[in-house]
């Protein structure tokens, strides 16, 4: 089957706001091409802070497929038939990463790429990974993230997307998260035409929690769509989705997340919230919350807004000197600074913060 | 020195002030008295800039300049500066920040040195100290959870800080009790000068026993219909706006 036969498309219920196969139009011929590769690791740049751990390896073969349990397994497979590139890292029993972990994607012109990632984090580990999408050019990058968090484990992943205007990004992630675990995920788009962060998150065992995050900041014609599912398969766990959308122009944003309480998962805490500023008519925002419960003992619920800016804060803000581009700015901060401040780490909130400012003055 | 010509004024195609003239001299206080609906809150949006009014005639020059032609923070640049009857809440812009950015552009608009970080704390501590505010008030996001009182202290925190050469006051007694509207006054009191002027949109006397004015002028039918010294205030207070406004459609008939 070749990949652009394979591609999800809107007829399916998770990809009715989102078309890819149009968006791929320009890919075509890549695509085609069976001789197309990643090429390979020379754009995948892993400067380690600690001293080149022996617990991250390179995807040297085909890997197996996995048994992700997925409810669109298009992309998925797309990934599995392409070449492989990537990396595996495993941090061993109790290991604590003190510095975190960088992890630079850099696309180039007409590729296409689909790397895969395997973190495995055995019990009592705990990583701090930061993942930075950039490139130049038209590529399509289409990536595998698979996180198995063992008991007791901690992941903090943060993902700075910001890729050439012109690529395409989709990404599947599957985090299974056992006993106690926690994933901890933030994710910034600023980058790509189209990109689909794609997260599924399995609670697996007691006490399993994880906290997912996003800022999107969509301009021109771009789209971003976030697509979340979370499985609560255990009894006390914990989750929450809480995401902030930006657009502007005639960009689209669209938020689709679901939460699965399954029977056995009572005193199940879910929450999730997805707010969005409009900044202009001709900018789009599809929310879609779903709610699925099967246990009867449960907190879950979930809120969502959008809105335009506040007129009235703006001829404040200009009334006191402030230029109406920075009084705009300021207020998009705010607007966002309510998901960026839940940043603990210092460093990794300031860079965070210098990519937002970036995107603010070229808005 | 401000001057206001025949200026004349529409919201969605009515109009709302027809022809008003006023001029203010530098140093002086002037109180805008009037009903409501007469056009006092018009009055100061208009010279402030906010959209959605229409200047159809007139002009409003700030020593030589006319503002009308510029936009909200080219006017505050230029030295105006409005207290706002409601002052808005903007959760997540911090206060410090915001005085911070606002002080900048308006003295790096005026070719002024900006203020570093230590600079700005010193200027914003003392002048905080002088209003009796609190150092946490600071730290809270711009007129969020403040009350009324509060709200009206940080305007004139605003304004001893922005340095402005004319201060449009619009409605700043209201909502306050009478100690709120004693420090707010005297915040007001301390910061008259030579060199700056003021306009006090007020709908009840009261507020000028606290900021005495130099002049009274009384705004109805969107023009200033009757002019005179503070007893003016006074006798308004007593008589109500009726026997003017009869006076004045007599005279205009």
């Amino acid at each position: 089957m070749t990949l652009m036969k394979s591609l999800p498309t809107q007829k399916l219920e998770r990809w009715k706001y989102t078309n890819l196969p149009a968006r791929l139009k320009k890919f075509e011929r890549e695509i085609a091409t069976a001789e197309i590769t990643f090429d390979g690791l020379n754009d995948l740049i892993m400067p380690y802070t600690n001293d080149n751990p022996d617990w991250v390896n390179e995807i040297t073969s085909r890997s197996p497929a996995g048994e992700a349990q997925y409810k669109d397994m298009a992309l998925w497979t797309a990934a599995n038939d392409a070449p492989q590139d990537g990396y595996i890292i495993d941090v061993p029993v109790n290991y604590q990463t003190g510095k975190p972990l960088t992890m630079i994607m850099t696309g180039g012109n007409a590729e296409q790429v689909s790397p895969r990632f395997i973190i495995r984090l055995a019990r009592g580990a705990e990583l701090t990974l930061i993942e930075h999408q950039t490139g130049e050019g038209a590529y399509w990058n289409n990536a595998v993230m698979q996180i198995e968090i063992g008991d007791g484990a901690i992941f903090n992943h943060y993902r700075f997307q910001d890729n050439s205007h012109d690529a395409v990004m989709t990404v599947n992630t599957h985090a299974q998260i056992a006993r106690n675990g926690q994933y901890n995920a933030f994710t910034l788009t600023t980058g790509a035409s189209m990109s689909r962060n794609q997260i599924h998150a399995d609670l697996k065992g007691e006490g399993a929690a994880c906290y997912l995050n996003g800022v999107n900041l969509l301009d021109g014609k771009r789209l971003g769509d976030t697509t979340i599912t979370v499985e609560h398969q255990a009894p006390h766990c914990e989750s929450r989705q809480d995401y902030r959308s930006v657009v502007g122009d005639q960009a689209t944003g669209v938020f689709q997340g679901k939460v699965h309480v399954h029977q056995i998962a009572q005193q199940t805490d879910g929450y999730q919230l997805s707010n969005s500023l409009l900044l202009s008519q001709q900018a789009t925002m599809n929310t879609k919350p779903e709610l699925e419960i099967y246990a009867d003992d449960v907190k879950c619920s979930h809120g969502t807004t959008s809105g335009m800016l506040d007129k009235d804060a703006l001829f404040y803000l200009q009334a006191r000197g402030i230029p109406k581009a920075q009084a705009r700015a300021l207020l998009i901060q705010a607007f966002i600074s309510e998901v960026t401040e839940q940043i603990t780490h210092d460093d990794i909130r300031e860079q965070a913060t210098a990519i937002i400012e970036k995107w603010l003055t070229a808005l | 020195m401000i001057k206001i010509e025949n200026l004349k004024a529409e919201i969605d195609g009515t109009e709302i002030l027809k022809g008003l003239d006023l001029t203010i001299n530098n140093g002086e206080v002037h109180a805008v008295m009037g009903p409501n609906g007469a056009g006092k809150s018009t009055l100061s949006y208009v010279l402030a800039g906010r959209d959605g009014y229409e200047v159809t005639a007139g002009s409003a020059e700030l020593d030589g300049e006319n503002i009308l032609e510029m936009e909200a923070e080219e006017r505050a640049a230029a030295g105006l500066f409005l207290a706002f009857q409601y002052p808005v809440e903007i959760p997540g812009v911090q206060m410090t920040t915001f005085l911070k950015t606002a002080l900048n552009a308006v003295r790096q608009a005026r070719g002024e040195e900006e203020l570093d970080a230590i600079g700005l704390l010193k200027l914003m501590k003392s002048t905080c100290k002088n209003l009796g505010i609190s150092d946490e008030m600071m730290k809270r996001a711009v007129n969020v959870g403040f009350s009324g009182g509060e709200k009206k202290r940080n305007e004139v925190l605003q304004m001893a800080m922005l340095e402005p050469k004319f201060a449009v006051l619009d409605e700043t007694d209201s909502g306050l009790d009478i100690d709120a509207l004693r420090i707010v006054a005297d915040g007001v009191n301390a910061l008259r000068a030579k060199e700056r002027s003021f306009l006090v949109i007020t709908h009840y006397q009261r507020l000028l026993d606290y900021i005495k004015p130099d002049y009274v002028h009384v705004l109805a039918d969107g023009k200033i219909i009757k002019s005179g010294g503070p007893e003016l205030a006074h006798e308004l207070e007593e008589k109500g706006y009726a026997e003017i406004l009869s006076t004045y459609e007599k005279e205009a008939a």
